[in-house]
């Protein structure tokens, strides 16, 4: 860093001003203020390279009060050190001289020697923590960066392995996309409507990300089930199931303990086929036992499932879709994730049909 | 003009030893003296006391109290200090009365400075 080499003087009476200039001028540019009005011109023409304001509280024009008033308004207060001038040494006027942002009192007649020692200590301290605030906020941004990073990368991967899935269960390529998209939609509406449950923004997209992965375990699932075009038999049904199972079991290779992403992962991959009323699968969860972020991948699968076609089905329209799942058609859900699902409705329509029209472009093109 | 400077600060009641410490030289205190020719703050002070402007006479005399004390002149420094508290508390009558004695010690100094100076 640059060094700063100026004292300002601001003081009306010019020995006063005289006498700190003898004292510093070897080793300083002085430039001098004899009011107040002066002192603020010159602070602000010159403020990169003032390292120390004496400043007199009785002057003309402006006092001191108010140039350090304008140094407050102007951000300098906190890089430019001021040492306050007095003629007297009362409680009060010192407190005030404190309180407006004075770094230090000097008191007149002044003695050379504690003035000098004065004035270094505090232009090395400011230059010291000024140095420290930029190191601080450098730091800051370089962690700001690299969480940046991992948070790409860990889109990147759970894309990847998403990606795996939908490449060999021959299912639409935007799913994915899609399910992470209604998922935050949701997730924000939830937050919205269920004040107890306040997940932080950066917690919405972690769910958001792990909702990429709720079908990683069907790459365990044989081909030739995997890819019936027809019906499954209960067997065959028993074994598609397991995709639940198999991604957790993917997923814990790979455990990291108290990793908050890794748990949603988790939670997702195993509980989006539970059902509030327990007849969904693996493990038959009944209510609450369900976590939110599973509950919620559950809900926005089953619609995006049907608002789609698949190998199996033609698409249903969206009001059908949501008639459907108030039905129960698709299995129970909770009474507040449909409360949800009808307040998130608008958004999920237009995001719905701006997906179809990307697949309709798609067919165009 | 050792013995000049150094008589001058007996002759008005100042503190010499004072004074070299902060000025140095008595090179330098001869510069600060011929500043203290040209400081106007007595003139201001006398002005409002005329004019019975007691807050202009409590800059006026704050300024020369400042400006005698960093001089080390102890007696003239004393006596401005008394005005400057009695205009401070807004006791026009008292400071009145002591005027004329800030008066009286402010030519002394002036004098003595002019003396040597020529």
């Amino acid at each position: 860093m640059e060094e700063k080499n100026t004292l300002l003087i601001a003081d009306d009476v010019m020995i006063n001003r005289e006498l700190l200039k003898d004292i510093f001028e070897e080793n300083y540019e002085i430039l001098e203020a004899s009011n107040g009005e002066e002192a603020i011109e010159l602070l602000d023409k010159h403020q990169d390279e003032i390292a120390l304001l004496f400043l007199d509280l009785v002057m003309p024009k402006k006092d001191g009060l108010e140039v350090m008033h304008h140094m407050s308004l102007n951000g300098m207060i906190s890089t430019i050190p001021v040492i306050m001038i007095t003629g007297e040494a009362t409680v009060e006027s010192d407190v005030r001289a404190y309180e407006l942002g004075a770094a230090d009192i000097i008191y007149k007649p002044f003695e050379p020697a504690v003035v000098i020692r004065r004035a270094q200590n505090i232009i090395e301290l400011f230059r010291h923590r000024i140095s420290i605030e930029k190191e601080l906020e450098l730091r800051t941004q370089e962690l700001i960066e690299s969480k940046r990073k991992i948070e790409q990368s860990n889109i990147f991967l759970t894309n990847a392995l998403s990606a795996v899935v939908e490449f060999r269960s021959l299912e639409s390529g935007e799913h994915i996309q899609r399910v992470k998209k209604f998922t935050r939609i949701m997730l924000w509406h939830w937050r919205a409507l269920f004040g107890e449950n306040q997940f932080t923004n950066e917690q919405i997209e972690l769910m958001v990300n792990a909702s990429a992965l709720h079908d990683v375990g069907k790459i365990a699932i044989p081909d030739n089930i995997l890819l019936k075009p027809g019906r499954l038999t209960d067997e065959e049904y028993a074994e598609m199931k397991k995709h639940t199972i198999y991604g957790c079991q993917m997923l814990e290779h790979f455990k990291q303990e108290e990793n908050e992403f890794y748990q949603y992962c988790y939670d997702i991959c195993r509980y989006h086929h539970e059902r509030y009323n327990g007849k969904g699968y693996p493990d038959g969860l009944q209510g609450d036992e369900i976590p939110v972020w599973a509950q919620v991948v559950s809900i926005v699968d089953v619609y995006d499932a049907l608002v789609n076609k698949r190998v199996y089905k033609d698409s249903f329209t969206i009001d059908q879709a949501f008639r459907m799942i108030h039905d129960g058609e698709c299995g129970i859900f909770s009474p507040k994730l449909l409360e949800c699902f009808d307040d998130a409705r608008e958004e999920l329509t237009i995001e719905t049909q701006k997906e179809q029209q990307k697949v309709e472009n798609g067919k165009g093109g | 003009m050792v013995y000049m400077i150094e008589e001058l600060y007996n002759h008005i009641g100042g503190d010499y030893a004072k004074a070299i410490s902060r000025m140095q030289n008595d090179e330098r205190i001869k510069k600060y003296l011929k500043f203290f020719l040209m400081d106007e703050s007595y003139q201001q002070l006398a002005q409002a006391m005329e004019a019975h402007n007691c807050e202009e006479a409590f800059r006026g005399a704050h300024t020369l109290k400042g400006v005698s004390q960093n001089m080390a002149f102890a007696v003239l420094g004393n006596i401005v200090e008394q005005i400057t508290e009695e205009l401070r508390a807004k006791d026009f009558d008292k400071a009145l009365e002591t005027f004329p004695k800030v008066t009286e010690s402010y030519q002394k100094v002036i004098e003595e400075i002019k003396r040597i100076m020529e």
